[in-house]
């Protein structure tokens, strides 16, 4: 056997090989989704999004309440965990560039992005749940936020940083103080790619359970009131496939496929926007 | 005819880094209403001496200014001196054009917000008038908001000069403006400059000698870090006094 042809079967093996393994990933992906939407279409009845829940066992009801929790949940999450997100990374790229800080500050919240999330439930449930003494929607918030604030700010950070230095240069060169620099030029330049990385920060944390377990807890009844325990999909999800009754099972799946499409749709909108930023 | 002088560089001293020394004792006066060219060899410092004029070295740490530049009897190396105020009295254009990413009007707005102009028709006017000034108009009148990188590059730059024309700046500096562009773009960024100088005062770095000789009325020729020779862009070209500046102008070095 010649070189050529040992080179030949080498790559064949390859190719194989690889091919066999894309599959294999494929088909549990393709499985789950598929599953999910058989499952959850077949199980969704337009009154799941009017109705609460019924006391356990009966017939009926509806996840309202669990979804206002779970959009209530993220809303605040992300109107806390996005500025601090965007700020930090505007200090580490701007302000603290290329500084011992801003490495140390980088390379930490990459490590955060890493840590098991039920780490921040607990952690949460330690410095905001036990001294309150009850769950709450504020600490679910709290939770999801800092899952949230070390993506933005990494997003945000790389972003800035992709922004050429001469256009810094042009606008210091008419007369700009820094904060307009920041906020009139760098930001417009690095707008879309931030957007996205909010946009998948919120997609990211949207499917979170561990830490809302620990945290916002869970509420059978419809609830405006982020001091008190809220109900979430995710949550709801655990505890109703984990139940005894058909019922509540039908209702697991239809609440995954919400979560599902919903957590689907935001990250093709920040796709969208990516590429809508590259087409420019 | 005497000329009024603007700038007035003396014994000035410029180090990156620290201990980088980039300019050694440099001396030179910057006439009024005159163009001055700085020519080198790449790395003699006509960049960085250009760029403590507006004191563009302060953006990046561990830089070091000795000796003076006096601009209306003061020393703007000083470390009292608003980098604000001076920056929108002493514009600058540089080597790639640098449009912000808005629309056409938008950057131009730009420069007259930050002097707190916020007049909606006082701004359309001074908008239209710098891109008068820097031979713009006629090509952008219609689409005064698309997206300015949609201009060629030319266009970019003359953009970028309108921009830094609207502040009514009393010097502009120019880093190489036309490396990047072709020569019918390079024409008009020339003739511009030639006819800004009724205004203005031009310093404006270059590593072509025609454009050199072309454009400016004083020429300052430069070699490590050193000014080797600085007289009227005539004698420069025609009869240089330094063997240094003749080998360079000929073209035998650099």
């Amino acid at each position: 056997m010649d070189i050529e042809q040992k080179r030949k079967i080498e790559s064949i093996v390859a190719l194989v090989f690889s091919t066999l393994a894309a599959f294999a990933g494929l088909f549990w992906l393709v499985f789950i989704l598929g599953d999910v939407i058989v499952h959850g279409i077949g199980a969704l009845k337009l009154s799941l999004f009017f109705n609460d829940p019924v006391p356990a066992g009966m017939a009926g009801g509806g996840l309202r309440h669990a979804m206002v929790g779970q959009l209530m949940t993220t809303f605040f999450a992300t109107l806390i965990g996005v500025p601090v997100g965007v700020l930090g990374g505007t200090f580490l790229a701007e302000y603290a560039r290329r500084t011992k800080y801003a490495r140390v500050i980088s390379v930490l919240a990459d490590i955060i992005v890493s840590v098991p999330s039920i780490v921040i439930g607990t952690f949460i449930y330690a410095i905001m749940v036990r001294p309150l003494g009850h769950f709450s929607g504020w600490a679910g918030s709290v939770a999801l936020s800092l899952i949230m604030i070390p993506v933005v700010l990494r997003t945000t950070e790389d972003m800035l940083s992709m922004v050429p230095w001469t256009l810094r240069e042009a606008a210091f060169a008419l007369g700009a103080p820094y904060y307009k620099v920041i906020i009139q030029v760098v930001y417009r330049g690095a707008a879309t790619g931030i957007l996205t990385g909010i946009l998948l920060s919120i997609a990211r944390v949207a499917g979170e359970t561990a830490p809302l377990m620990f945290t916002s807890f869970n509420n059978n009844f419809f609830s405006w009131d982020m001091s008190r325990p809220m109900a979430s999909l995710t949550v709801t999800i655990f505890q109703y496939a984990m139940g005894p009754y058909d019922d509540w099972h039908q209702q697991a799946w239809a609440a995954s496929f919400v979560i599902t499409v919903f957590i689907l749709i935001l990250t093709l909108l920040g796709r969208f926007v990516l590429k809508w930023r590259f087409k420019q | 005819m005497t000329l009024d002088i603007e700038f007035s560089v003396k014994n000035l001293d410029f180090f990156y880094n620290g201990d980088n020394h980039a300019l050694k004792d440099v001396t030179l006066p910057i006439h009024r209403n005159q163009v001055t060219a700085l020519i080198g060899p790449s790395g003699c410092g006509k960049t960085t001496l250009l760029r403590c004029f507006n004191r563009m070295h302060d953006l990046y740490p561990r830089h070091r200014y000795e000796g003076e530049i006096i601009f209306e009897d003061r020393n703007i190396l000083a470390d009292d001196v608003d980098l604000i105020k001076l920056r929108s009295r002493i514009g600058m254009v540089f080597q790639k054009p640098t449009p912000f990413p808005m629309s056409i009007a938008e950057n131009i707005a730009y420069g007259l917000r930050l002097k707190g102009v916020r007049n909606k028709s006082e701004l359309t006017g001074r908008i239209e008038q710098a891109l008068k000034n820097a031979a713009l108009w006629e090509e952008v009148r219609d689409k005064m908001n698309a997206n300015a990188y949609d201009l060629s590059g030319g266009q970019q730059q003359r953009l970028v000069i309108a921009r830094a024309l609207a502040v009514e700046p009393e010097v502009l500096l120019f880093d190489e403006p036309t490396s990047a562009l072709d020569p019918i773009s390079t024409a008009k960024i020339e003739e511009l400059v030639v006819t800004l100088k009724k205004h203005i005062t031009i310093i404006i770095v270059t590593h072509n000698m025609q454009q050199a000789a072309r454009v400016s009325d004083m020429t300052g020729f430069m070699y490590l870090g050193e000014l080797i020779e600085f007289g009227s862009t005539e004698k420069i070209f025609t009869a240089p006094e330094k063997k240094q500046t003749d080998d360079y102008i000929t073209g035998r070095f650099g």
